[in-house]
């Protein structure tokens, strides 16, 4: 009993503290940013990074399982997971564009889990005969964190798609209007034009380049954590399969999405090496990816299909 | 300068071109053997093919290593320039694969044939689109469903409304969608796969090590100042910059005023780790496909079954052993359950006997717990009732078996019947009784209204309708899964290999060079991966080198002087 209410004031704690972070976030995206409202918003994300703990070990006592057996407390794990991406940079006293992904994502992961939508599952089940291996901490543990590192990382990826799709858009304007305007002068030629167009936004242009360069080196960083995570989370649900269901390999939905994403991923990183391809490129790639991570980890599990589907979990050989 | 020029030649769409036309002028031009020497660089310019290839072979370290280089004969190479991640930079240190071995006329095609194939396969755009092909394939597979009767899919994907206007069931049928991860498509794809890792690795991962692999230092600060990232000390020894670098974890060398240090050389070799962990996985699932033996039986409590009788074989390479005569006895069946009647573990104990029915092992498994003996695994995965035994009015024991029943969904129900009264009359009616697992058992009169439960192990009887029954036992059948594969270690083998050298693929190779010239030290270093991090570590690095002094300079001079 002490458990459940214990839980249930975490969980509004949270829940609560998550919610005041989203308006703090909108105000300083409204308002020009100011530093006292950072910090504040900065203290929420530890905040809840505490409440998030609390709550894992709470439920872990309780049920005395791992708190990783259904889609809710995954969902729990990887909003933690992914504020402890948010704050090992801090740590090193290293900013970088980073925590302006990790933080939403802390917020609507959290704040998804523990609104209405997956209500009937807050309550914690017990453990069905197939999960009850100590491979389980270690497959969904490490499962978790890869998702949560390259939905980072892919994350990363789009915002630098945004950043540089508007680059496109707005020097592409530019570049029209002026040469109406030189062409209406006459006495420009072409070289002149592009060179007073490169000085005209050359140093807003620069300070963007910084940012998509710094973008796209740490998204291929987060990424490449993210894979390690990933590769040891399948093969590790791989080994756990061949003592549960006789096979290290099924065929079954969850792992092929896995071994897609794992793929997709994969792709990603043989396109960074090679000096041909844009920056744009990978991009396009690790955003695919985060449509991919998203259809594995919850798609899937959505339409409870397969041997993965831990609702409907009963023993079943196929 | 030069250097500058050698990056737009090294550019692989201008060099393809050249080799193919070099091809045509080697009939009237035997490849010049061109000393490396800088002399030749500025004239890199020329219309002359040849020289256009010297300059692309030569590389800043041959104006270090002159005289090692001079003896190098530069062939023209149908290899593709390397893809890999120093591709394109003619700044790296090292020299550009080159091909020795020359051939002409007719043995010269013999010879090139497989190194085109190689340069193809090699190509990592193909490779990018045989992993992009096989991800769709999955996916597709994962959309259509697997393993149906024809008649399912004529159902599903009907001609006349054929799905995103041409999918029908013609395209699953002939393509075999209908098993998509056993179909010649994709177990075609994933073998181009294969086959591209090879033909990477031997032509692309294996020469970038070699190069990678290489002291050398560089000797003008020109050279080290276009590295990406430079800096230059003034007043510091390169002594002092060697110790910090080695402090925080470099290989350093020094010889006379130039230093060399690198760090996590791992980083260079694990991709190669990765690339024959996924070989070894690939030819693990290979074996296991076809050499293995599967099947799955349910047994009764008590009762036993031949392993060879039930294990079918799945390849040309399944052959069975000496092990396939052991007889199971499966001793007995049972479940553990939580306090909430909920299922928490199924059990079954086992003995195993040999042709002399001497009995060689003992086990109870459950699931995540399997029996393994003699190349051979018994999963536990699946259970069913087989019998109720009662005793009906203190006869019996009589054994009643158990049917399942599919009334609501997937969950398991038993049932079974108990005639009372006249047996042969046209409608029987009885006592029916119904189990969802074995531990209570639901009662029925004749008139099917519901009488009572009854646990088997209370013993406890019920009267129904002037029938006194007791429930003396449930008697469960456990649902075995067996099987053989030998590819099991080979594929174990490959998925720690992976693991492990994933892991250090994270790994940065990073180079720095340094000059002593006078007091100045020019220091000068690049990295494959933590493009960020590395200039932030240098500069910190670099802050620690000692300033020399001018007073104490000059004290060293007195003191030397004197």
């Amino acid at each position: 009993m002490i458990f459940s209410i214990l839980e249930h004031i975490l969980t509004h704690i949270s829940f609560s503290v998550v919610s005041i972070i989203i308006s703090i976030r909108l105000i300083i995206l409204l308002v020009n940013e100011s530093v006292g409202l950072y910090d504040s918003s900065e203290k929420g994300i530890k905040t809840t990074f505490v409440c998030i703990t609390g709550l894992l070990v709470t439920r872990w006592i309780y049920s005395r399982h791992l708190p990783l057996s259904d889609l809710y407390e995954s969902f729990i794990f990887l909003s933690w997971s992914l504020s402890i991406i948010h704050m090992v940079p801090y740590l090193k006293k290293n900013i970088n564009p980073l925590s302006a992904i990790t933080a939403p994502s802390v917020i609507f992961t959290q704040g998804f889990a523990t609104s209405g939508f997956l209500t009937e599952m807050h309550q914690s089940v017990l453990l069905v005969p197939a999960l009850q291996s100590h491979w389980l901490m270690m497959h969904v543990s490490m499962m978790v964190f890869g998702y949560a590192s390259l939905l980072c990382g892919s994350l990363l990826s789009v915002a630098l798609i945004v950043i540089t799709s508007r680059k496109v858009i707005s020097l592409f304007e530019k570049s029209n209007n002026e040469s109406f305007y030189f062409d209406e002068i006459q006495y420009m030629n072409e070289r002149n034009n592009v060179l007073w167009n490169t000085s005209l936004i050359s140093s807003r242009n620069y300070y963007r380049s910084q940012l998509i360069q710094q973008l796209d080196h740490w998204s291929y960083r987060i990424i490449g954590i993210g894979f390690i995570f990933l590769t040891i989370g399948i093969l590790s649900g791989a080994v756990w399969a061949n003592e549960a269901w006789g096979s290290y390999w099924n065929w079954d939905p969850k792992e092929t999405w896995a071994f897609i994403t794992w793929t997709v991923f994969a792709i990603y990183l043989h396109i960074r090496t090679n000096k041909n391809f844009e920056v744009v490129n990978s991009a396009i790639v690790a955003s695919m990816g985060f449509l991919i991570i998203w259809i594995c980890y919850f798609g899937v599990n959505l339409l409870g299909i397969g041997l993965h589907s831990y609702g409907s979990f009963t023993l079943t050989s196929n | 300068m030069e250097a500058l020029n050698l990056t737009t030649t090294t550019n692989p769409p201008l060099s393809k071109s050249l080799f193919r036309e070099s091809h045509l002028l080697r009939s009237t031009f035997k490849p010049e053997l061109i000393p490396c020497g800088v002399k030749t660089r500025s004239r890199h310019r020329s219309k002359n093919f040849s020289f256009t290839f010297a300059c692309k072979l030569k590389t800043p370290q041959d104006i270090t290593n002159n005289d090692k280089s001079i003896s190098k004969k530069i062939v023209l190479s149908e290899v593709a320039p390397p893809l890999g991640e120093e591709g394109g930079k003619g700044t790296g240190n090292g020299k550009a694969p080159v091909k020795s071995g020359r051939g002409g006329g007719a043995m010269g095609f013999v010879k090139k044939f497989p190194r085109k194939v190689l340069a193809i396969l090699s190509n990592l755009p193909l490779a990018i689109g045989e992993m992009s092909t096989v991800a769709g394939l999955m996916a597709l597979g994962t959309v259509i469903d697997q393993g149906e009767a024809p008649g399912f899919y004529f159902q599903k994907f009907p001609e006349e409304s054929p799905v995103l206007g041409f999918f029908t069931w013609r395209w699953i049928l002939t393509l075999g969608f209908d098993h998509m991860y056993s179909s010649p498509i994709f177990l075609g794809t994933l073998a181009l796969l294969g086959a591209s890792l090879m033909a990477c690795t031997y032509t692309t991962q294996i020469p970038l090590v070699k190069i990678a692999r290489r002291w050398n230092f560089m000797d003008s600060a020109e050279a080290i100042r276009k590295q990406e990232y430079s800096d230059i000390l003034p007043r510091a020894k390169v002594q002092d910059l060697g110790v910090l670098l080695m402090g925080s974890g470099y290989e350093v060398f020094l010889k006379g005023p130039s230093l060399y240090a690198f760090k996590g050389l791992a980083g260079r070799f694990a991709p190669i780790g990765v690339h024959l962990a996924m070989l070894l996985i690939m030819a693990g699932g290979t074996l296991s496909a076809t050499g293995s033996f599967r099947g799955s039986v349910t047994v009764p409590q008590g009762l036993n079954f031949v392993v060879g009788d039930v294990l079918g074989p799945s390849g040309f390479l399944s052959t069975p052993t000496e092990a396939f005569n052991t007889e199971v006895h499966v001793n007995r069946f049972y479940m553990d359950y939580y306090d909430s009647g909920e299922v928490s573990q199924f059990h079954t104990d086992l003995s195993l006997f040999d042709l002399d029915g001497k009995e060689v092992t003992r086990k109870t498994i459950s699931v995540n717990d399997p029996l393994r003996y003699g190349g051979f695994t018994i999963y536990q995965t699946d259970w069913s009732i087989s019998a109720l035994q009662i005793l009906k009015d203190d006869e019996g024991p009589f054994n009643l078996a158990m049917a399942p029943l599919k009334v609501n969904g997937d969950k398991k129900l038993y049932g079974t019947f108990l005639p009372v009264g006249d047996s042969e009359s046209p409608n029987v009616k009885g006592i029916s009784m119904l189990a969802r697992d074995l531990q209570s058992i639901v009662l029925y009169d004749q008139e099917g209204k519901f009488s009572g439960v009854r646990r088997p192990s209370s013993k406890l009887p019920i009267d129904i309708d002037g029938t006194r029954i007791i429930i003396v036992d449930a008697i469960g059948s456990s649902g075995l899964e067996l099987k053989t594969d030998p590819g099991v270690p080979i594929v174990y083998a490959g998925f720690g290999a992976l693991m492990l050298t994933t892991c250090i693929s994270y790994l940065s190779h990073s180079q720095i060079w340094a000059v002593q010239d006078g007091t100045t030290v020019t220091v000068g270093g690049k990295t494959n991966r933590a493009k960020a991090e590395f200039p932030e570590e240098m500069n910190r690095l670099l802050d620690q080198v000692p300033e020399i002094v001018e007073s104490s300079l000059s004290k060293e001079a007195d003191r030397i002087s004197g």
